[in-house]
């Protein structure tokens, strides 16, 4: 009668029983519960146009603060000024790292550990002293509340991502491919360009969008050195939520501007999984 | 040579953003211009901060969070990496994602989703009510507000790291310790603890140095005062207009994380000793 096929409920064949995941399932729903539901609270928040206490659900939904948002002068002026300031940062953060990263993984020269080592070094210290730190040099040179300020400060966030996974990379790939090549006549720029470069090419990549993700959402030193003048989307998310102005809005950019770090995560999760990370770290 | 090149304009950036600054900053405050521009010795700020009352409470308060962030991270990071280095369960795949999930929401926006669900007549508020339960007092705007902020945005590494650490204990000697009897709580104590108490302490001081000197949560989800010392100093070198003890207070948090940050160093360099 149905056209709905029978399955068979199991396979015939004998299955050593293995326990249910018990604790598995435990961490799923606490997780579930701490991360996604607080991130699931901003999005409703975003698409709703009034939600009054003690309703559980919002009484209406609608797009009206998406308009309201989208027609704010200063929310675009952030944006424009966010995307230009991190497209710089990356660029210049590309420019100077990736030929540190090469020499770094391939070349023999004197200090070259020391060097290296000085990049993670970098990370030793409490990140914020380290900007105020910062600020006290940029006071002297003029450099507070300028847009060139704010780049050198996020610049410096940058350097360890960019030096650190791209050397991993470089690291990574085939020597004897290399040599196969050079035996085969081709010059060192063809082999970088021909052999190196495809292969290191996807984790460098992923490693020029982190840094763009993260600069992009960088708070505290555009905080620090920018702010009032140079006002990034996440200042000026911050600045929503001191004055208090409507919940949605703030929802709404939360909602928008996750969406490039939604992407970061698919394309990143390569790099994440291997627990390149965590090594870079010193774990 | 060519690879000095390189490497030139990156090394001249870590020597002029980083390695002069934090000299500066103690140069500075040590030796303070005075009136008339001329540099003098005199520990007058140090003697201020750790003589004001307001001061010390930011830093009790910073201590206290860092402490309490800590804790909680090893607390709960550990049983997640200890689960998804043992467990082939059908769960693992979405508990490592769930874990790893915060380090892709910059802190903004978890500000924002945090005000909306522990604030007051946030989420936990409506669904204590829907469920005929009195109101809990919220967290936010209290020193808790910073630490749940912190313990969410910092579980990722932890768990990656203590992951990392786990990776490195071999099956065989979990294995060896079952055959002959031990239990699970047995096998932790003695086999795994001793093996990851190194990955342990670089969590750690990895955490402590980005919990003490925080800003954005703290500031965001923080009472006003005691404040911790990222928004201490941002208000006093900003607002106050004073660098000079805001930059006291800098050299102050590296003095308080020195010894995280040495042992954080060492550790990375004892990684590298074996690579190319």
């Amino acid at each position: 009668m149905s056209a709905i096929p029978h399955r068979p409920v199991s396979s015939a064949a004998p299955r050593i029983a293995k326990p249910f995941d018990w604790a598995g399932l435990v961490f799923a729903i606490l997780l579930t519960l701490v991360i996604a539901v607080p991130l699931l609270v901003v999005a409703t928040w975003a698409f709703t146009e009034v939600w009054r206490y003690p309703s559980l659900v919002p009484q209406k939904f609608g797009l009206r603060f998406w308009s309201q948002t989208l027609s704010r002068a200063d929310v675009w002026e952030a944006l424009f000024l966010s995307l230009r300031l991190t497209a710089v940062v990356t660029a210049l953060s590309a420019v100077i790292c990736l030929p540190a990263a090469y020499a770094f993984a391939r070349l023999k020269f004197p200090g070259r550990n020391l060097l290296f080592l000085s990049f993670l070094a970098s990370h030793a210290f409490p990140k914020f002293g380290l900007l105020v730190a910062i600020a006290g040099i940029f006071l002297h040179l003029g450099l507070i509340s300028t847009f060139w300020g704010v780049v050198l400060i996020q610049l410096v966030g940058t350097l360890m991502l960019m030096i650190w996974v791209p050397v991993a990379a470089f690291q990574a790939v085939d020597r004897r491919m290399e040599e196969a090549a050079r035996d085969a006549g081709a010059g060192p720029l063809r082999v970088f360009w021909s052999i190196t470069l495809p292969q290191a090419g996807p984790t460098i990549a992923a490693a020029v969008l982190l840094t763009f993700v993260g600069t992009f959402y960088e708070t505290e030193g555009a905080w620090l050195i920018g702010a009032p003048q140079v006002r990034t989307m996440p200042v000026l998310m911050i600045s929503f939520i001191n004055n208090q102005l409507v919940v949605q809005y703030g929802a709404v950019l939360s909602v928008m501007l996750w969406l490039p770090s939604f992407l970061a995560l698919i394309f990143a999760r390569r790099i994440v999984g291997t627990g390149a990370f965590a090594r870079g770290f010193g774990a | 040579m060519v690879g000095l090149t390189l490497v030139a304009l990156p090394v001249f950036l870590l020597g002029w953003l980083i390695v002069y600054p934090i000299l500066s900053a103690v140069l500075e405050t040590v030796f303070p211009a005075g009136e008339n521009g001329a540099r003098a010795l005199s520990l007058a700020s140090y003697r201020f901060f750790f003589s004001d009352p307001y001061s010390l409470a930011n830093l009790q308060v910073t201590l206290w969070t860092t402490l309490v962030c800590g804790v909680l991270l090893i607390l709960v990071g550990l049983p997640i990496a200890l689960y998804l280095r043992f467990s082939q369960g059908r769960f693992a795949a979405y508990v490592q994602a769930m874990a790893i999930f915060p380090m892709f929401v910059p802190s903004i926006i978890l500000s924002y989703a945090l005000i909306r669900t522990i604030g007051p007549n946030g989420t936990v508020d409506l669904i204590l009510n829907a469920l005929g339960l009195p109101k809990l007092p919220t967290p936010y705007l209290t020193p808790w507000g910073p630490v749940i902020g912190l313990v969410w945005d910092n579980l990722p590494l932890t768990v990656l790291m203590l992951t990392a650490g786990l990776g490195q204990i071999s099956n065989a000697s979990v294995e060896a310790a079952r055959d002959v009897g031990a239990g699970p709580f047995r096998v932790f104590l003695a086999v795994i603890l001793p093996r990851m108490a190194n990955s342990l302490l670089v969590t750690a001081s990895f955490a402590v140095l980005g919990i003490f000197s925080a800003f954005t949560l703290p500031y965001v989800l923080g009472p006003a005062a005691p404040e911790m010392m990222g928004p201490f100093m941002d208000r006093t070198f900003s607002d106050n207009n004073d660098p000079l003890n805001a930059l006291t207070q800098a050299v102050i948090s590296f003095g308080f994380c020195l010894v995280f940050g040495l042992f954080y160093v060492r550790s990375i360099a004892r990684n590298q000793e074996g690579r190319p």
